[in-house]
């Protein structure tokens, strides 16, 4: 066999450990830039991160070891308090938002009739996307403003009485934040969820037609049922995302009015930036990381389980 | 692909589905039009209404936005092509090694690049400041370019990686026979075949590497600055600020700010969504 060196051959063929690792030197030079940016820019630091939650890093002096300091500060906090509750009502109203606009659009465009149709409505609900998502917040945050439209639109309506200091008052900041971005269409989750409905064989749905399964029943009775897998990943995914989630409260409100904006996230961010308390920030991002982790692990659980 | 039973036709249902779609529709464009009409208008006209389209147009403010943010919009085109086409050099050779290559420890490390997609960006940020900080860099955007790369590195091998391993067989032997060397037969062979899925990786990535806005606000200096910090600077922080800032030049940079992704998508929208709807494929 005159192959060239480090081709895969057929898994029959067995050679000492050495030969192979010596004909598998253009592979390692292929992955050597890879392996040198990952190493140095996502894997060291996820290292320091993790190591220096255990001491009192200040970002510049050699940190020293400080035990479970951090995380008992951390948990004992009652600024930390308010902002895991932040966080939780976040997490909730924000999986509600991932998963039902998006469906309902998808859905409302699979029942259309003729394909170029469909095609029309689908790319309709992607443009969107080409407004960066920074724009997207500071539009909102003129929206939210006392003169902005959002009360301009109530006051219009008859509905003077509700207009409100949207950002500023402390009981309505956190739900303008979480609600932000109506009609909350995110183009990934719909095309997902319509890629799911379009993966759905024929005869299923002539099935359900002769089951006398139509409308909302065979949404509820075929649909749902047979997008778990996509719903699933778009639940993780949001839920991932909302645990981590901070750029609109530290560009619009900076977490205030008082803390009523704070997430975990956020005070992470600040303790490290703001306030040099790196190995603080770091014990919070780590008590992030053990959410996500978890939240992974028992979606990945859940999903093999009823399989 | 036609859905669903039933002929083509125009029924109640059909109709009122299609009133349900429009609507929602124009509600998830308002934001652009929003933007697009009030970026032409006076303070004052600005004051009296918000959703009108103005008699008189004041296209100057785009002027004055273009002086504000042509820096930022030229950073931003410079680190965002630069770490799309980064990334995928770089994670072709990977994805190459890994798909069509034998050598001792792959699949331990494609295991330790794909447990990268479990490793959150909040976690390394404040790290990464203060490690590319204390880095010696030639040129300031490197401290946002090399990182972006790393962080595209595992979603990108991994699709990449199923797609060279998709390749039919016969094809690369046959190259291989002729005395190909890899590098030729990822160049001549793999890469040309697989480039509608390249296109799709390239432009699913460069919507949240355009967006960043945490590390480049940390790491990058002013004569560097990229749009979304530049943007937020140009508007003077949030609810913080009582003052009203001149709308029609903030909106006419909002504008700006989403044409290069507006002429990107005019041509590339079907590649962006193949890549979504091909399944398998992690935002």
């Amino acid at each position: 066999m005159t192959a060239l060196p480090g081709f895969r051959s057929d898994p029959a063929s067995r050679r000492a450990a050495l030969t192979r690792l010596r004909r598998g030197w253009p592979a390692y030079l292929f992955l050597l830039p890879t392996l040198l940016l990952v190493g140095y820019f996502s894997y060291y630091p996820a290292y320091v991160a993790i190591t220096r939650a255990f001491t009192d890093w200040d970002g510049l002096n050699v940190p020293n070891f400080t035990g479970l300091e951090n995380f008992q500060r951390a948990v004992s906090d009652p600024v930390m308090g308010e902002a895991v509750q932040h966080m939780m009502i976040w997490v909730v109203l924000g999986l509600l938002l991932a998963l039902v606009p998006p469906l309902l659009v998808a859905e409302l465009i699979f029942h259309l009739r003729g394909g170029r149709r469909q095609y029309a409505y689908r790319t309709l609900f992607v443009v969107p996307i080409v407004v960066p998502s920074l724009v997207l917040l500071l539009v909102w945050s003129s929206f939210y403003r006392s003169d902005g439209l959002l009360n301009g639109l109530l006051g219009a309506v008859g509905l003077g009485g509700l207009r409100h200091e949207w950002l500023s008052d402390p009981d309505t900041a956190l739900y303008s934040l979480i609600f932000l971005g109506f009609p909350y269409i995110d183009a990934f989750n719909f095309l997902l969820l319509y890629a799911g409905l379009q993966a759905i064989p024929e005869d299923v749905f002539d099935a359900a037609k002769i089951d006398g399964a139509t409308g909302w029943r065979r949404v509820w009775r075929i649909d749902l049922p047979l997008l778990r897998p996509q719903l699933g990943l778009i639940a993780v995914l949001a839920i991932i995302g909302n645990v981590q989630y901070f750029i609109s409260p530290l560009v619009l409100t900076s977490g205030g009015p008082g803390y009523s904006t704070t997430v975990p996230a956020l005070l992470m961010y600040f303790t490290a930036t703001r306030d040099g308390e790196y190995g603080y920030g770091m014990a919070i991002a780590v008590l992030l990381l053990v959410v996500v982790v978890a939240m992974t692990l028992l979606s990945r659980l859940i999903s093999r389980g009823t399989r | 692909m036609s859905a669903g039973p039933g002929r083509s036709g125009f029924t109640p249902g059909e109709a009122v589905r299609q009133a349900i779609l429009v609507l929602l529709g124009l509600l998830a464009l308002f934001p652009l039009y929003f933007t697009t009409v009030n970026s032409l208008k006076s303070p004052v006209q600005y004051a009296e209404n918000l959703l009108n389209i103005p008699a008189t147009l004041h296209p100057e403010n785009y002027t004055l936005a273009w002086n504000q943010i042509q820096g930022p919009l030229l950073n931003s085109v410079v680190v965002t092509v630069t770490s799309v086409l980064a990334t995928l050099v770089l994670a072709s050779l990977s994805a190459y090694a890994f798909a069509l290559m034998d050598f001792p420890g792959r699949h331990l490390l494609f295991g330790l690049t794909l447990a990268l997609l479990l490793v959150p960006e909040f976690l390394t940020l404040i790290p990464l400041y203060v490690q590319i900080r204390a880095l010696p860099l030639p040129s300031n955007y490197l401290a946002l370019i090399l990182p972006t790369i790393a962080i595209g590195q595992p979603f990108a091998i991994l699709v990449l990686r199923a797609a060279f391993e998709a390749l039919p067989k016969d094809m690369l032997e046959a190259a291989r026979l002729d005395g190909a060397g890899h590098l030729q037969l990822l160049w001549r062979i793999v890469l040309p075949i697989a480039r509608p899925i390249l296109i799709s990786v390239a432009i699913i990535r460069l919507i949240p590497v355009w967006n960043e806005y945490l590390l480049p606000s940390l790491v990058l200096d002013e004569a560097h600055r990229t749009l979304p910090v530049a943007l937020v600077n140009f508007q003077g922080g949030g609810a913080s600020n009582a003052g009203a800032p001149n709308y029609g030049a903030l909106m006419a940079s909002y504008v700006l700010s989403a044409l290069p992704l507006v002429a990107l998508f005019a041509f590339l929208m079907r590649y962006y969504i193949q890549g979504v709807t091909s399944g398998g494929v992690k935002g």
